[in-house]
């Protein structure tokens, strides 16, 4: 009885602060500058993006080094239908389109992946696949615009004027994050999310328990290559631009380090890495402006590759990870200082 | 013949120079308890990595229920019907007693696909978990991670796992190996219970004393190949077994 009154406090408090954290959220933006509106619209979408990495490293146990396909077209797409016509249906239609090529791309990829084997094979061959797609946009002038990348053309604002100011676009964003969350998190705890937990876990056993593992695998692809196609084409409506980089490998890299500082397996973690992975570049850059005198500035990868390497030494399970660790133990030494 | 639920015709492998598993045909009669014996490395575990695909015999065929499921993947042969169980403990091990059980249950109701609701909301896996973790007396343990459990619970498990998804043919490779002797009824008592229930049981054991009580048939394994085969008070006489496998009277005793 006692430890029934115990979870339903826990439930209620976890409920509590859930609820004052999503309170502040709603009210930040009347007090931030247009910058940092730009950058929390990019963290929540970018949350999404990190999710989708998650379904398949943490929750799979697949190392995708093609992600960005998804993600870069899904970018190209938004702006290619907000270019036909400024509006919320043809933004629709993007979300459609981007739905059906995701989901094509990554039956295709599972096709091609899941016949090599390996973890690592399969890290190379959709390495290989993703230089050759951003290769091919990157020739496709006509459509891409190549190196120059793709600006909206008729007005700089996306879906004018419902986010003629940033403040729009940070909402529509944190909506964004809020929905995909749900979704996902009712995906990993459905019994498909189970199936996958367990071929993380030991591929084999999940054979012998009756699974077709590749097909869970593909189904995951699947799902992983639809969430990062969509963040891709509301990423669109915030950064008002597509070009390659979107496609390539660094943006593939961004959702592992997403991933690898919020900690797997988690969902959850995917936001607390993306808060991170894009303060710090941002924060790098700022210091390289105010302080143009010091050379070792103008190399921020250097410091955010100095600061990838220790936190994987100290944090192997990310922030997350190091969370639960930090609550395990204090509720070890709660329940030893009572007995 | 017709009785027959599980047949190997002129089944071998080879790993190198090793013949580890060299023409071995067998009937197994659907509703019987075979237990196969042999000495450490006679090819018993090999028998069931052919048997249950995985791997792939040099020569020779599987029937399940007259089909032939030579080629077939070790997926299908489970939804056909053929269970097994793993001689070193082959789990979940970051995942609970729980959803260990609860993964193997949800096999067997195949809801394995359904991606929209929640997995603890169907009925019927939630009741065969349940009766699966009382059948190998885990429920005590449901919360734990299966890789913190004792030996002998891995061993529970391991076998709760295959039971949970109801074959009609159980291949249980040493389900007692490594276990305390005080452990070692509740592991025959299980066995038992589900050879009472209907289901066709191929153990394999190390030690005599053990199945010369539960099984109906003994089949010999030496160097890969039938030594003998029939009922066990007459195979344990053999005097060929005794020479060849257990080296003079050491039948009764324990091999390992
Ligand atoms: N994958 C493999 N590759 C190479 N050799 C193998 C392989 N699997 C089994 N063997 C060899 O085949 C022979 C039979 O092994 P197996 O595991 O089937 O014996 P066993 O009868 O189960 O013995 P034990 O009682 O020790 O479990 C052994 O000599 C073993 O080393
Ligand atoms: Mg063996």
């Amino acid at each position: 009885m006692d430890k029934l009154k115990a979870i339903g406090t826990i439930n209620i408090r976890k409920t509590a602060a859930l609820a004052a954290l999503l309170a502040l959220f709603l009210i930040i933006p009347h007090y931030m500058r247009n910058a940092q509106l730009i950058m929390f619209s990019r963290v929540f979408i970018l949350a999404v993006y990190g999710m989708s990495y998650d379904i398949l490293r943490g929750y799979t146990g697949f190392i995708n080094l093609g992600q960005a396909i998804f993600f870069g077209s899904g970018v190209y797409l938004g702006v290619i239908f907000l270019n036909m016509q400024n509006n919320l249906g043809s933004f629709v239609l993007a979300l459609g389109a981007v739905i059906l090529f995701s989901a094509a791309g990554g039956f295709l990829l599972s096709r091609i992946v899941l016949r090599t084997g390996g973890v690592v094979a399969a890290a190379m061959v959709t390495l290989a696949i993703g230089e050759i797609v951003r290769n091919i946009a990157e020739r496709w002038r006509s459509v891409t615009g190549g190196q120059d990348g793709l600006p909206l053309r008729f007005s700089r604002v996306a879906l004018d004027p419902l986010f003629s100011t940033r403040v729009g676009g940070y909402y529509f964003s944190l909506a964004f994050m809020l929905v995909m969350l749900l979704i996902l998190r009712a995906f990993i705890l459905s019994p498909t999310g189970r199936v996958l937990m367990s071929i993380r876990e030991n591929e084999q056993r999940a054979r012998f328990l009756g699974y077709q593992t590749n097909r869970y695998k593909t189904i995951a692809l699947i799902v992983s290559s639809i969430a990062a196609g969509l963040s891709g084409v509301f990423f669109a409506v915030i950064a008002r631009f597509a070009n390659t980089d979107y496609l390539s490998i660094q943006y593939t890299l961004n959702a592992l380090l997403i991933t690898l500082v919020g900690g797997t397996g988690t969902l959850y973690g995917a936001i607390i890495g993306s808060f991170f992975v894009t303060w710090i570049q941002t924060f790098l850059l700022d210091l390289n402006r105010s302080f143009p005198g010091f050379t070792l500035f103008r190399y921020p990868m250097l410091f955010v590759g100095s600061f990838y390497i220790l936190l994987v030494m100290f944090m192997p399970s990310g922030i997350m990870g190091g969370i639960y660790r930090l609550a395990d133990w204090y509720r070890s030494w709660k329940t030893k200082r009572v007995t | 013949m017709a009785d027959t639920i599980l047949r190997t015709k002129d089944l071998s492998v080879s790993f190198g120079a090793l013949r580890a598993v060299n023409q071995v045909t067998l009937d197994i009669e659907a509703r019987k308890f075979t237990t196969i014996l042999g000495p450490n490395g006679a090819g018993k575990t090999t028998l069931f990595n052919l048997i249950s695909g995985l791997y792939t015999p040099n020569e020779g065929r599987i029937f399940f229920r007259d089909t032939d499921v030579t080629g077939l993947t070790p997926m299908q042969r489970v939804q056909a019907g053929m269970g097994r169980s793993f001689q070193l403990t082959n789990v979940f091990p970051k995942l609970t007693v729980h959803e260990n059980i609860r993964l193997a249950a949800q096999s067997y109701c195949k809801v394995g696909y359904n991606i929209f609701r929640d997995h603890r909301k169907f009925q019927k896996v939630n009741e065969k978990t349940e009766e699966i973790m009382e059948r190998v007396l885990l429920q005590h343990r449901r919360k734990s991670p299966a890789a913190e459990l004792t030996h002998g619970e891995q061993r529970k498990l391991e076998l709760g796992m295959v039971l949970a998804l109801e074959p009609q043919v159980l291949l249980l490779d040493e389900p007692t190996a490594g276990m305390a002797i005080e452990e070692v009824p509740t592991m025959i008592d299980i066995m038992r219970t589900t050879y009472a229930m209907g289901t066709t049981i191929v153990l394999i054991e190390h030690k005599m004393d053990l199945v010369k009580q539960l099984s109906d048939r003994l089949v010999i394994l030496v160097n890969g190949a039938v030594l003998a085969d029939g009922d066990p008070a007459e195979v344990s006489r053999n005097p060929e077994v005794l020479a060849a496998y257990l080296g003079g009277g050491a039948v009764h005793g324990s091999a390992s």
